[in-house]
């Protein structure tokens, strides 16, 4: 047996959403009983990004806010891992946002996980993309990843979670893994997961958070209805989470990997198995 | 590959008779979308049956259609990687083409004018230019009912005036089309033929001239070798290919584009993904999460690319990923001019990121050496687990003919990449671990008792992010180590000329072939040089240095405005005080006789 790493202990406040989150997927991973070899955890910068340090798996952190690039490529690379990746709500809203809703649209099979704290915690309490009226423009509102995610037509899994809500977390941790390790494509879990320190929301969106399945007639298959339940929630004041949409669309990897051929991750010596491929590509410039 | 002579120059005498001509320059130039392009392949593949050796190079605006396109078609009996000085015959489909081009028409030149869209602007030309004045476009469309046939009824023109013969002709026109039916090959054909007849009854052409089978020009039928015409981004691609690479993502950028669908045309069948990313950062983090897992990837993308992926460049080297970048520059700063010639990244690419890291920057001067690098890259990335960049120039748009490939000659180097069997055998296993070479073994997620934690931060051997200084100053020292243990795979410098010259000349890329037939005319002048082309430009090796040394004086020759490359020597310890500068920023290819202007104008002031 060979001895790889200790795991971190978290660097986290006592109190922080994030050990909910690690929790969560702890479970999630031992639930489906799913081998630390084959997972690939890889974080944000930020407080939430060193969640990769925690679990005894395979672990990256990655440039700040290019975790989703990077764990599309993971994943294009070798379909046979589960890959994870978790950052921040700054480091995937803000930086990252472009690639947030790339990511969406390209489908490949894989979990993020968002910590929503709104705030920048690590660099001491500036506000995040997803606080309402943020300190420097007060008429900003908050980016709601949810809203954005039904506004794509790729996405195929889309749920939120809240930190001071275990058993809620657990079950959709499970959903999320199930979803990508199925290869039904990109399993985004957003956690209100707040800081003790620099936004400590617990009470205020213990009271706001709700489970879209207490509203009438909820379908987490119809992106219409879950736009219009969504948006009549947050103008309520609530906070809608659960599975806010779950449905079927074809997965970045499944148009691009060819699994027969794919040796990408592994370890090829020689040409031996292509020369023929190559002899004929180098034929095609001989004049 | 270079051989040496003194080219017979291509001059047209006035009785008629053909001239023997070992090196001749072909450009048509029109509008995009005219069909230059099409006119040049067309005569290469011809000439390239005769045995001659070409080199080619377009000139295309930075839009989808119109705007100024040349493409220029070099050949010649010995090699050269380069264009001549002047342009012996110019096809030009408008007059925009004269104004653009007849700068580099020598006396004897000849023009073959399309008069659809205006009569010839004289003042371009010199007086003694021999014109032949066709409306391609017109007759065209008059006798073919559409614009495009215009370029095989040019090139029909341009064979009779080069003295090819009816089959070599026809024999192009049907290589060229092999994938259109019969039917649809058929105008083409006319269109070529309708050439032979007005070259038949143009005034300029006498009859015996035109119905000759050597027109106005004689050139050799040589020995044909086995040849292959490939651009250096062709090369490159094809090099990362053959070293076993898997996993290109990228972003369109002006002229590394090539690369991207040259791989995602052909990776798919080797089991290999080609992806675009929504921006540069995305491509190459990618790249990167690709690469963490065990596929050999690769980057490629130009100036303001590679400017936005400086930070995830130094991330490789801090967290040792292998990852191959490949920069295409182009003329810069900024958006600059994004299809013109430059060689102007050198301080991007050898310190463009935070911190110091180890990382290696190839230099191929020639498509054998873009394949070459492109294997030895993938194969260095894997070997020290860091970046390597691959810098090209002009030349990853050029053309060339250059012995086929030795394709059983690529060896694939996994360096400390583990397998399953050597990972079970280990008691424990840290990613980070201090070794005297400073590599430490590489194992990939997936992979039974290798988990392990990748990371940019300062890190201890097993991954987890550490600040203490002792730890510190170790990894950097083991870090820095790696390319001292690689450092006897790095090409070291490409050396020729005379060896007893005082006078030393150092360039890069695309300037070597342009060097070499510089050096051979400063040789008729009796100036003799010796020639050094460093082909590793991170780290500068000592051979660089060692060459400055033993030179009296060195002119460092490159395009760009602040001489990044002499910079470059000087702080890698080349004495200062001998090493001048001659620099070209103008976007456009340089010259021999330029080169050797230069030169000579530097050794006057002396």
């Amino acid at each position: 047996m060979t001895t790889t790493y200790r795991p971190g202990q978290p660097i986290w406040c006592s109190g922080c959403g994030h050990y909910g989150v690690q929790g969560a997927l702890k479970y999630a991973l031992t639930a489906l009983n799913i081998s630390a070899c084959d997972t690939m955890i890889l974080s944000g910068i930020g407080c939430s990004g060193t969640m990769q340090n925690n679990l005894g798996t395979y672990g990256y952190h990655t440039m700040h806010g290019r975790v989703l690039p990077t764990a599309t490529g993971t994943a294009l690379a070798n379909p046979d891992l589960t890959v994870i990746a978790a950052g921040g709500d700054g480091d995937g809203y803000a930086i990252g946002a472009g690639h947030f809703v790339h990511a969406l649209k390209r489908n490949p099979s894989l979990v993020y996980i968002v910590m929503n704290n709104g705030t920048y915690g690590l660099t001491k309490g500036q506000d995040s993309p997803t606080k309402n009226g943020p300190k420097w423009a007060p008429a900003e509102e908050g980016f709601d990843a949810m809203m954005l995610g039904l506004s794509i037509a790729s996405s195929s899994f889309l749920a939120r979670g809240f930190s001071g809500d275990p058993k809620q977390l657990n079950s959709l941790m499970v959903k999320a893994l199930e979803h990508a390790r199925s290869g039904k494509g990109l399993a985004l879990l957003e956690v209100m997961s707040p800081c003790v320190t620099y936004n400590d929301t617990y009470p205020e969106w213990d009271a706001m958070t709700r489970d879209v399945k207490t509203q009438d007639s909820y379908d987490s298959n119809d992106k219409a209805t879950a736009f219009a339940t969504c948006i009549r929630m947050k103008q309520s004041g609530q906070i809608p989470t659960g599975i806010i949409y779950q449905g079927e669309h074809p997965t970045l990897e499944s148009a691009m990997v060819n699994p027969k051929l794919n040796k990408m991750s592994k370890l090829v010596k020689n040409n031996s198995g292509c020369q023929g491929e190559l002899d004929a590509i180098l034929n095609g410039y001989r004049i | 590959m270079n051989k040496y002579s003194t080219d017979v120059k291509s001059v047209v005498k006035k009785d008629n008779t053909p001239l023997a001509c070992d090196d001749i320059t072909v450009v048509t130039a029109g509008q995009g979308g005219d069909g230059s392009v099409t006119v040049i392949t067309l005569l290469a593949w011809a000439l390239a049956q005769r045995g001659l050796h070409l080199f080619s190079a377009n000139d295309i605006a930075s839009r989808i259609k119109g705007g100024h396109a040349a493409a220029a078609l070099r050949s010649s009996r010995n090699y050269r990687g380069c264009l001549g000085d002047n342009v012996d015959i110019l096809v030009a489909f408008d007059g925009e083409a004269i104004e653009k081009n007849g700068q580099y028409l020598g006396a004897e030149s000849v023009v073959i004018y399309d008069t659809s869209r205006g009569p010839l602007p004289k003042k371009f030309i010199p007086d003694t230019t021999r014109i032949i004045e066709i409306p391609f476009s017109r007759f065209s469309v008059r006798e073919l009912r559409r614009d495009l046939f215009k370029n095989c009824l040019g090139f029909g023109v341009l064979a009779r005036v080069m003295g090819l013969s009816d089959e070599e002709a026809h024999a192009s026109i049907r290589h060229r089309f092999k994938r259109l039916t019969a039917e649809n090959i058929k105008p083409n054909i006319q269109a070529l033929e309708l050439g032979f007849e007005f070259a038949a009854g143009h005034k300029i052409l006498t009859k015996e001239e035109a119905q000759s089978d050597h027109g106005l020009y004689k050139l050799p039928h040589l020995e044909r070798e086995d040849r292959i015409m490939i651009s250096g981004n062709d090369a490159t691609a094809f090099g990362f290919l053959a070293a076993g690479g898997r996993f290109f993502a990228g972003y369109p950028i002006t002229p590394a584009t090539d690369i991207m669908n040259w791989l995602e045309k052909r990776l798919p069948a080797f089991g290999g993904v080609v992806i675009q990313g929504e921006d540069e950062l995305a491509a190459i983090n990618m790249a990167i999460g690709a690469a963490l897992s065990g596929a050999k990837a690769m980057t490629a993308s130009s100036g303001p690319g590679i400017a936005l992926m400086q930070e995830s460049v130094g991330h490789c080297g801090s967290a040792e990923i292998p990852l191959v970048i490949v920069d295409c520059q182009r003329a810069g700063p900024s958006t600059g001019m994004p299809t013109k010639l430059e060689q102007n990244d050198l301080g991007m690419l050898t310190q463009g990121s935070n911190g110091d890291f180890p990382h290696i920057v190839l230099s191929p001067g020639s498509p054998q050496e873009c394949f070459d690098y492109g294997v030895l890259a993938t194969n260095l990335s894997q070997a020290a687990q860091c970046p390597v960049y691959i810098a090209l120039d002009g030349l990853c748009q050029f053309t060339y003919t250059i012995p086929a490939f030795d394709l059983g000659d690529v060896k694939i180097d996994n360096g400390k990449r583990l397998t399953d069997e050597q990972l079970a055998k280990m008691s424990e296993y840290q990613r980070y671990a201090i070794t005297e070479d400073g590599i430490s073994p590489f194992a990939v997620p997936g992979q039974p008792g290798g988990m392990n934690l990748v990371t940019g931060n300062e890190r201890n051997p097993w991954g987890l992010v550490s600040t203490d200084p002792v730890n510190r100053v170790a990894m950097m020292d083991k870090r820095a180590r790696k390319i001292e243990s690689v450092k006897h795979q790095l090409p070291i410098g490409y050396i020729w000329g005379d060896d007893n010259a005082k006078v030393g000349v150092i360039c890069m890329g695309m300037i070597g072939d342009v060097l070499t037939e510089a050096s051979e005319r400063l040789a008729e002048k009796n100036i003799a040089v010796r020639c050094h082309r460093p082909r590793t430009l991170w780290p500068i090796l000592d051979d660089t240095i060692e060459f400055v040394r033993e030179c009296e004086r060195v002119y460092v020759v490159e395009c760009n405005d602040s001489g990044q490359l002499a910079r470059l020597i000087k702080g890698a310890g080349a004495p200062a005080d001998k090493i001048e500068s001659i620099l070209q920023y103008d976007g456009l290819f340089m010259r021999p006789g330029s080169l050797v202007n230069a030169i000579l104008e530097k050794e006057k002031a002396l």
